[in-house]
């Protein structure tokens, strides 16, 4: 496995976002209060067991804004994420998207709703090469397509570029060749918010997209996040502030399987239960 | 009504050979986390020594408690020579090197006993039958429910009472913690699969008095542990006696109300709980 | 580098060498053995294998159930012959629609489960299947099977092309079929639908999350599986003229599954190595000694130890070390040498 540290974040390309990566509805402008919010959640209830990990949570994105949901380990922020986007069955509660019910629709459906995510723990295609996940994931957007017998991939032009545009953007053209488990960890991280992007969906879900990534490789991840915000509505999980802080429009602070509190960034920041449940709990995670 | 009383005893004897073998079988999945296609074998050549010792002479007590032992010694053999290499390999080859043991055993058997088979005497001591009221029934196959539910105790007192118990109950959950324990799993594996072996071989031994010996009786065998191992639920030793019990009552009534229909229907019962229920009755999963 | 290319001008044929390669066991085959009912048996194998490499090799499912297809070709076609008194073709293509069948409604159920419950769950509707086979001689003939399976000369749309009585000219019909077959195979596995295959079997959890409905992908895959089974279950019917109880018994499942792995999981060729070599193996030995299945027991476990890419796997390594010591022999001589 190559490491390619010092090579990573110098590749990276401008965050200018290029209109073939836009999302399906790029024009979702953000600003208008009174639209309908893109993702309603309501009373989302998530129970293994007798473990309850989500206890109730309402979440309301509205489209073209950049979304955080932080809180100490244990909250059940990645919970609330598979729920959200049908990775694993609710439950409880109800969940809409862009006006549809999408609260039983499991995760491979929600994709051509307009919903994609990356995931904590990186899951690639490892033993294939990196255009290829790309090529899987602008193609599983489309997955009636995928049942072509007959022709090799590469027919639909579209998706090639999709793929190709991606790669460029993610600063990956020259690994293109390279199976996804031999990229260094950055490049990984980089990939699984590509495989999200290839999808041109409406709303991208990134959990902890720059886990375990090291200082170099996170000034590269920061500027693709920032490049998404342009065109997509962004669901963040994020234990990194500075990122936070910096791109987001709401935050929303869980605890225990509920939300704390929600607010602006500024506000947020200056909430003494965020203290306290944060900087007091943040590594058991318990009550503030 | 006499009829069905003596195929439900019936069923409980041949249900607790069943749980003999189907219980090793339900330890190696819970703890090795594989699927052993050998397991019939290790009955085969239970069977088979119990035959060819008694026909040296030797006590049917004495092979009876050497049998089990012998051939869980070559089970724990095999398991350190050849098994222990392919467990970081993907599960298609640790049934592909188990199917390969058992063929070699079953061609082995063959090659000294020939392929057709024989009867097996009952001992004389357990010959002949128990009158009870008006209730007749074979004193051998008492004997066999008997010395299997002592057994079944026996076992159970290890899995639970001792620290080889533990640790292979430990094991099953996560190996990795038992050997940050400072215990040596590969050693725990090792005996924990000749040990199953060893219980396999013991039913096959016990069982051969009742249907003889034939060199396919490990495939009959095997497709009947699975069965139990997934009804009552794969690592549960509960689930090995209950399963054990309820599918050999099942088959010993049904054989009597539809043969062929006695055959299939256990496997149904295996498909619709992988279905509905895939952790078996008493599993855990 | 380049001096290599040009030295073996053939080397780009390993890149993509598959149907050539089957053509080739095709003509070879009746050369080098004298019985056409065993050449015959190469190829029908070989198609059960290809059925069980797409599942396993490129889906990444266990089947055990193989069997069952490769029985349901069998039965369907002998009752097609004998009862309904169909011709050869229409016979053989229902046999590959029943199998297809057969396939896609075991696996409905199969692919509710993963891992190991998958692999059960296949026993347990194979040992199923065998015991309703067996209850029902009626239909199946019970213990002796279907006897008496005609082999009528091929005509097609009332016009009779070749008559298939002697072994060689039922090879023929099977060879044709058989390399149209793995031709129709390579274009599936290298296409769009074949390569959404490998991504659910390298990582599934990953596939449903792109947007694929992984259900449906692995039910496609077993139903094209059980096709070319039956297929292959037809054309034994008709070489032996007998659909028998066995090929639907546990015991082919586990043999075809045996084939598939020592032949090699990685592409469709592997497939035909590993039938060609099970059946000639089998054929040449068990007339030296009965208990030639004790040394299969042994080459299984050699191969799952040291041999797990198969027969396949040794051919290119063996390859890969040809080219390198030739390369390394050229190498410092300096480049016009190289050159020839």
């Amino acid at each position: 496995m190559s490491s390619n540290r010092s090579g990573s974040s110098a590749a990276m390309p401008p965050a200018a976002s290029t209109a073939p990566l836009g999302g399906a509805a790029n024009a979702d402008a953000k600003g208008d209060m009174n639209a309908p919010p893109l993702l309603d959640a309501r009373g989302v209830v998530k129970r293994y067991g007798k473990f309850t990990a989500l206890g109730g949570v309402d979440l309301r994105v509205r489209a073209g804004t950049v979304h955080s949901v932080i809180g100490p380990n244990g909250a059940g922020k990645t919970t609330l994420f598979h729920t959200l986007t049908g990775t694993v069955p609710i439950t409880a509660g109800t969940i809409q998207f862009a006006g549809h019910d999408v609260t039983h629709e499991p995760d491979n459906v929600r994709v051509r709703r307009g919903i994609a995510r990356s995931f904590q723990v990186t899951s690639l295609f490892a033993n294939l090469d990196v255009r290829e996940n790309l090529r899987l994931a602008a193609q599983g957007a489309h997955p009636t397509g995928a049942f072509d017998m007959w022709h090799a991939p590469g027919r639909r032009r579209e998706i090639a570029e999709l793929a190709d545009a991606i790669l460029q953007r993610l600063g990956l053209t020259a690994r293109a060749g390279t199976a996804a488990g031999a990229l260094s960890h950055g490049q990984q991280r980089r990939l699984e918010v590509g495989m999200a992007l290839a999808a041109r969906p409406r709303a991208i879900f990134l959990d902890e997209p720059t886990s375990g990534m090291g200082v170099d490789d996170l000034d590269g991840m920061k500027t693709l996040i920032r490049g998404l915000a342009a065109d997509h509505t962004v669901l963040l999980i994020e234990h990194n502030m500075n990122i936070v802080m910096d791109i987001s429009d709401t935050v929303t602070v869980m605890q225990q399987g509920r939300v704390l509190v929600e607010g602006t960034p500024a506000a947020i920041r200056d909430d003494d239960r965020v203290r306290a449940a944060y900087l007091g709990n943040m590594i058991t995670g318990g009550r503030a | 009504m006499n009829v069905y009383l003596l195929q439900v005893v019936n069923g409980v004897g041949v249900g607790m050979l069943y749980f003999l073998l189907a219980v090793g079988l339900s330890i190696i999945f819970g703890l090795l986390r594989f699927v052993n296609f050998a397991h019939g074998a290790f009955y085969l050549l239970g069977a088979y020594f119990c035959y060819q010792a008694v026909a040296w002479g030797l006590n049917f007590w004495l092979a009876l408690l050497l049998v089990p032992l012998v051939v869980a010694l070559l089970a724990w053999l095999a398991e350190r020579t050849l098994l222990r290499r392919v467990y970081d390999r993907p599960h298609e080859f640790h049934i592909l090197i188990t199917v390969g043991v058992a063929l070699v055993l079953q061609e082995v058997v063959i090659l000294i006993w020939g392929p057709l088979g024989d009867n097996v005497a009952t001992p004389a001591a357990l010959q002949g039958v128990v009158m009870w009221g008006g209730f007749i029934y074979p004193k051998y196959r008492l004997f066999v429910i008997a010395f299997t539910a002592v057994f079944a105790l026996l076992l159970w007192w290890l899995l639970e009472g001792t620290r080889l118990g533990s640790a292979v109950r430990a094991g099953s959950e996560s190996a990795e913690m038992v050997s940050l324990l400072g215990i040596n799993v590969f050693r725990v594996f090792g005996l924990v699969f000749a040990l199953g072996a060893g219980t396999a071989a013991l039913a096959g031994a016990l069982a051969a008095p009742i249907r003889g010996v034939d060199p396919f009786m490990g495939l009959e065998a095997l497709g009947v542990a699975f069965v139990i191992v997934v009804v009552g639920g794969m690592g549960s030793f509960s689930g090995a006696l209950v399963g054990g019990l309820l599918i050999g009552i099942v088959q010993s009534v049904m054989s009597t109300l539809w043969p062929e229909g006695a055959r299939l229907m256990i496997y149904v019962a295996m498909a619709a709980v992988l279905l509905l229920r895939p952790h078996g009755l008493l599993g855990r999963g | 580098m380049n001096a290599s290319r040009r030295a073996y001008p053939l080397a780009n044929l390993f890149a993509n060498p598959g149907w050539w390669l089957a053509l080739a066991v095709v003509l070879i085959l009746p050369l080098t053995l004298n019985s056409g009912t065993l050449a015959t048996e190469v190829l029908v194998y070989a198609l059960a294998v290809l059925g069980c490499n797409l599942l396993l090799g490129y889906t990444g499912l266990l089947s055990f159930g193989q069997g069952i297809f490769f029985g349901m070709g069998s039965y369907t076609l002998g009752i097609l012959m004998t009862r309904a008194g169909l011709g050869l073709p229409l016979s053989v293509l229902l046999a590959l629609v029943a199998g297809a069948l057969t396939a896609a409604l075991v696996g409905w159920f199969a692919i509710r489960q993963r891992g190991t419950y998958f692999v059960m769950l296949t026993l347990a509707f194979a040992q199923m299947f065998y015991f309703l086979a067996y209850s029902l001689p009626d239909w199946t003939g019970g213990d002796n099977g279907l006897l008496n399976i005609p082999r009528p000369p091929l005509s097609l749309f009332g016009m009779t092309l070749m008559p298939l009585d002697s072994p060689w000219r039922f090879y023929t019909l099977v060879a044709v079929c058989f390399l149209v077959v793995f031709w129709l195979l390579q274009r599936v596995t290298a296409s769009v639908f074949g390569r959404t295959l490998l991504a659910i079997r390298e990582n599934e959890t990953r596939a449903s999350a792109v947007g694929y409905d992984t259900r449906r992908f692995k039910l496609a895959a077993f139903a094209l599986s059980g096709a070319v089974t039956g297929l292959a279950g037809a054309f034994h019917a008709l070489m032996t003229g007998i659909a028998p109880l066995s090929n639907i018994e546990y015991h082919t499942s586990e043999m075809i599954l045996v084939m598939t792995v020592i032949g090699g999981t990685g592409n469709l060729f592997a497939s035909v190595l590993g039938a060609a070599f099970y059946v000639l193996m089998s054929d040449w030995l068990s007339t030296l000694w009965p208990r030639w299945l004790l040394l299969l027991g042994l080459l299984l476990i050699g191969v799952s130890l040291f041999m797990h890419k198969g027969l396949w796997g040794l051919l290119q390594r063996g390859w890969t070390a040809l080219r390198r010591g030739r390369a390394a022999a050229a190498a410092p001589e300096g480049a016009p040498e190289g050159e020839r």
